[in-house]
């Protein structure tokens, strides 16, 4: 199962929608960099709407790919985090601290816009 | 040999509740029921002692006593006057009992005492479990109360929620204020929260680590959280426990932190202009005055 990654413009969005597990998260994380290499995206969302695990591993996939994108260039907001899955990652002790968030797919477009300033 | 006892009981009913009525008259000077009108107190207590003698009589049938201690709880009358009423009740019936009987055998003694223990005591406990489930009940009710009081979110503009937190904060509230706060943030798609903790009496670090969690969390959803109501003992309490706040705005009162808010929501307020001049012509005082 692979994940689709769309693309709009010089974004490239990412709806997950099923359950992410270990192979998955990595197949996405090497697609997701490719697809930027491919594309020269400046900016991703990705959106965590349906998604209702998160564990630790995944976790740390999706820090990795926000400073991976990073490293290349693209900026990264994860958006949607429900709020059980904000409160397991609180009390696994992951903060995700240098991931920028968002409410909705609407808000991350948004701050993308305002921090890459175009 | 049961029978006899309860026989005699029964017919020296009289003196006993006159003997009781006493007792229990004084009892009412000593504490408790001093607040109560000495019409009502009497009825009251005649009403108890009726209470006491047709529970005797139908062999501890509880019909009579459910409705006597529905009605006494229904008023509030406090539950030492029915322990005490029972105790003196049992003193003064086998004081009655062993008076009428001239025969000082231990063993027969003993069987008084334990008869009258009879009559007695399932009245007892079923007066004292009516309390206690009616206590239960008014504790679990104050409890929602409180629950529903504990965490309220209060959405003040587009985007910008108000937390206001009053009271200790302990581990089972904390982990309700983040629920709530979370949901509250999905619902109201709020972009900044505000928590407000103006009414925390004492921050130590575990309220600290709660709050942390509970703004980390929000974050991760996407939403800022400012902190604001420190008061200066609090501020005080941080540094010197070695808190790191450093990482979450803060601000001294809700003003501050609400014009916080308004910057990062890219919004101002603007002061009406005319508002001088609308009122200065509504008075007819023209602006050379």
């Amino acid at each position: 199962m692979r994940i689709p990654i769309l693309k709009l413009h010089n974004y490239l969005l990412i709806s997950i929608q099923t359950e992410l597990d270990d192979h998955t998260a990595i197949q996405f994380q090497e697609d997701l960099l490719g697809e930027i290499h491919k594309t020269e995206a400046t900016g991703v969302v990705i959106d965590l709407t349906s998604v209702d695990v998160i564990d630790s591993f995944i976790a740390k996939v999706l820090g990795d790919v926000v400073s991976m994108s990073d490293l290349m260039g693209a900026k990264v907001v994860l958006t949607g985090i429900q709020p059980a899955v904000a409160m397991t990652l609180i009390e696994l002790g992951i903060h995700l601290q240098n991931v920028p968030t968002a409410l909705d797919l609407e808000q991350g477009l948004l701050k993308l816009h305002q921090e890459l300033g175009e | 040999m049961n029978r006899d006892l309860r026989n005699i009981a029964i017919e020296n009913s009289d003196d006993i509740i006159h003997e009781w009525l006493k007792e229990i008259n004084l009892l009412k000077n000593v504490n408790y029921t001093m607040d109560i009108s000495d019409k009502l107190y009497e009825s009251n207590n005649k009403e108890f002692v009726n209470v006491i003698f047709s529970s005797i009589r139908e062999n501890g049938s509880t019909m009579v006593v459910e409705e006597f201690s529905k009605k006494i709880i229904h008023l509030g009358w406090p539950l030492s006057y029915i322990t005490d009423g029972l105790l003196v009740f049992r003193k003064v019936t086998l004081n009655t009992i062993l008076n009428k009987l001239e025969e000082v055998d231990p063993a027969f003694i003993a069987s008084v005492l334990s008869n009258v223990d009879s009559w007695v005591e399932p009245i007892i406990r079923h007066l004292v479990n009516e309390y206690s489930v009616s206590w239960e009940h008014i504790v679990s009710l104050q409890r929602i109360a409180l629950q529903e009081l504990s965490a309220p979110l209060i959405p003040v503009m587009d985007n910008i929620t108000i937390m206001p937190l009053i009271g200790t904060i302990d581990t089972e509230r904390a982990k309700f204020i983040m629920e709530n706060l979370l949901e509250g943030v999905m619902r109201h798609n709020a972009e900044v929260v505000l928590i407000d903790i103006t009414g925390v009496p004492v921050v130590d670090t575990m309220v600290a680590h709660h709050l942390f969690q509970a703004t980390e969390a929000v974050r991760l959803l996407g939403a800022k959280c400012i902190l604001v109501g420190i008061r200066p003992e609090i501020a005080q309490t941080i540094v010197n426990l070695g808190i790191n706040f450093s990482q979450l705005p803060t601000k001294s009162t809700l003003k501050k932190g609400f014009m916080l808010a308004l910057e990062i929501t890219n919004k101002s307020i603007v002061e009406m202009d005319n508002k001088s001049q609308y009122f200065n012509e509504i008075l007819g005082i023209s602006k050379e005055d």
